[in-house]
């Protein structure tokens, strides 16, 4: 009974909240629906296109070879990792180093190539703050190494779903990248990966995580959107709930997962 | 064209019937978002963001159900999700608090806001779930169902977390906000 009185008072006095003036929500919703690719029929082209390339892989999938290389993938997030081909490669995906490959513990190798003609063609530069403002979930920054700052590029790249990726820079050298971290919601993003040569199971604050040893060619895709590059530097990929964490450096794996168990809100 | 035609119709991809559906829900969805959030910039973002994420999902929704309840759950996801930046949040509602209503119409109308103010500070001391689960029920004044619906709990489960909810709100205006109390038996 008490409870009843309570909540009917409750309800009296909320009923006197004032609220902002409501914005005109629909006309914004309505120009961006006309403005941008409609993504629900994407997706039914997209279901298509799977559907066609089914068809195709089903017939490979009589060759067993073929099948071989095609079944063999790793998925994390919205990150799929293709291996090298199955027959060639049960020794890669283990834990080994490869000879042409830096030792885990050594020290940072070279700095990886300029990413800059990519990033020129990636839209949605902006600033940190705007960043935040505008990606629905918290966008985080490594406070490990203490001295690394803020990063020198902040992009949100707008198709159903916020991708944020932040770049930081070699001070010496700024056509150089050393570190990239994306943030990827779940979406239609797709990442793929082919054939980093070292693929190891690892962990991040308990969650999975890989780390992937380049070099490969990196696949990103959502919807008619792709681009592609050469990866020479290492990624760790873990996931916390609703969002692909993508650390690419050319730092060790200890020291990546200092850097993505040091991430914090932007303060 | 009642609402289940609407949503028929914008499942089989008809952009037009989308806005008057918009138009029906953007005050409850606006609003839901400023309550949790704190900040009118932003409940606009989560309101604008929460419709294009519904229409680009809309072939998942079970058409049988009523609209309300799936867009307040998305719109509360994304809203919580932004929470989580605790600087950003804080700096919200320090934003929200600086801004003093306008000036009231009527004494009495003055009264109802600043209760209605003080009310929303007291439930901002409640954990997040209990918070969107009051917020809907007194705030938005949905019923049980719909805040069933909303938060994709059991009905009993609503009114449980309501229950407990109420006892710790009742005792946070009665150790800080007097003012709510002055007068009634709350």
């Amino acid at each position: 009974m008490m409870d009843i009185e309570f909540e009917k008072q409750l309800r009296t006095i909320a009923n006197g909240m004032e609220y902002p003036r409501t914005p005109d929500i629909a006309e914004s919703v309505m120009v961006s629906l006309r403005s941008s690719t409609r993504p629900r029929f994407v997706l039914k082209r997209l279901a298509w296109s799977l559907t066609i390339l089914l068809v195709f892989l089903s017939s490979l999938m009589l060759i067993p070879t073929a099948r071989a290389a095609i079944i063999e993938f790793i998925q994390i997030g919205i990150v799929r990792i293709f291996p090298r081909p199955v027959e060639s490669t049960v020794e890669t995906i283990a834990t080994a180093i490869p000879d042409n490959m830096p030792p885990r513990t050594a020290t940072p190798g070279e700095p990886l190539p300029s990413l800059i003609p990519l990033l020129e063609n990636i839209a949605g530069e902006t600033k940190l703050a705007n960043a935040q403002k505008t990606a629905p979930y918290p966008v985080l920054l490594p406070t490990y190494p203490p001295d690394l700052g803020q990063p020198n590029h902040v992009y949100v790249q707008d198709a159903d779903g916020k991708m944020t990726i932040l770049v930081w820079v070699d001070p010496q050298q700024p056509e150089h990248v050393v570190m990239s971290l994306h943030f990827i919601p779940e979406g239609s993003w797709v990442i793929h990966k082919m054939e980093p040569q070292v693929i190891e199971e690892t962990e991040v604050n308990g969650l999975r995580a890989m780390w992937a040893v380049g070099p490969y060619p990196l696949r990103m895709r959502n919807g008619d959107i792709q681009f592609e590059r050469l990866i020479e530097g290492h990624v760790l990929i873990w996931t916390d709930g609703d969002i692909t964490y993508r650390l690419e450096t050319d730092l060790p794996l200890g020291e990546a997962i200092k850097i993505a168990k040091s991430l914090e809100p932007i303060p | 064209m009642d609402e289940s035609t609407l949503i028929r119709r914008a499942v089989n991809g008809d952009t037009a019937v989308w806005e008057p559906l918009v138009r029906i829900h953007q005050e409850a969805v606006f609003r839901l978002s400023y309550l949790l959030l704190g900040d009118p910039d932003d409940a606009e973002d989560i309101a604008q963001e929460t419709f294009l994420r519904a229409w680009n999902h809309l072939e998942r929704f079970d058409t049988t159900r009523p609209l309300r309840p799936w867009l307040l759950s998305i719109a509360s996801n994304l809203a919580s999700n932004r929470r989580r930046s605790v600087g950003r949040y804080l700096s919200a509602l320090t934003r929200a608090f600086r801004n003093e209503p306008a000036l009231p119409d009527t004494e009495e109308k003055s009264l109802q806001r600043l209760r209605a103010n003080e009310l929303w500070k007291a439930v901002q001391n409640l954990n997040a779930t209990d918070q969107q689960i009051v917020y809907l029920r007194y705030f938005l004044d949905l019923s049980v169902a719909e805040t069933s619906e909303t938060l994709q709990i059991a009905e009993g489960t609503v009114k449980s977390r309501l229950s407990r909810a109420l006892e710790k709100l009742r005792n946070i205006i009665r150790d800080d906000f007097p003012v709510l109390s002055e007068g009634q038996e709350l």
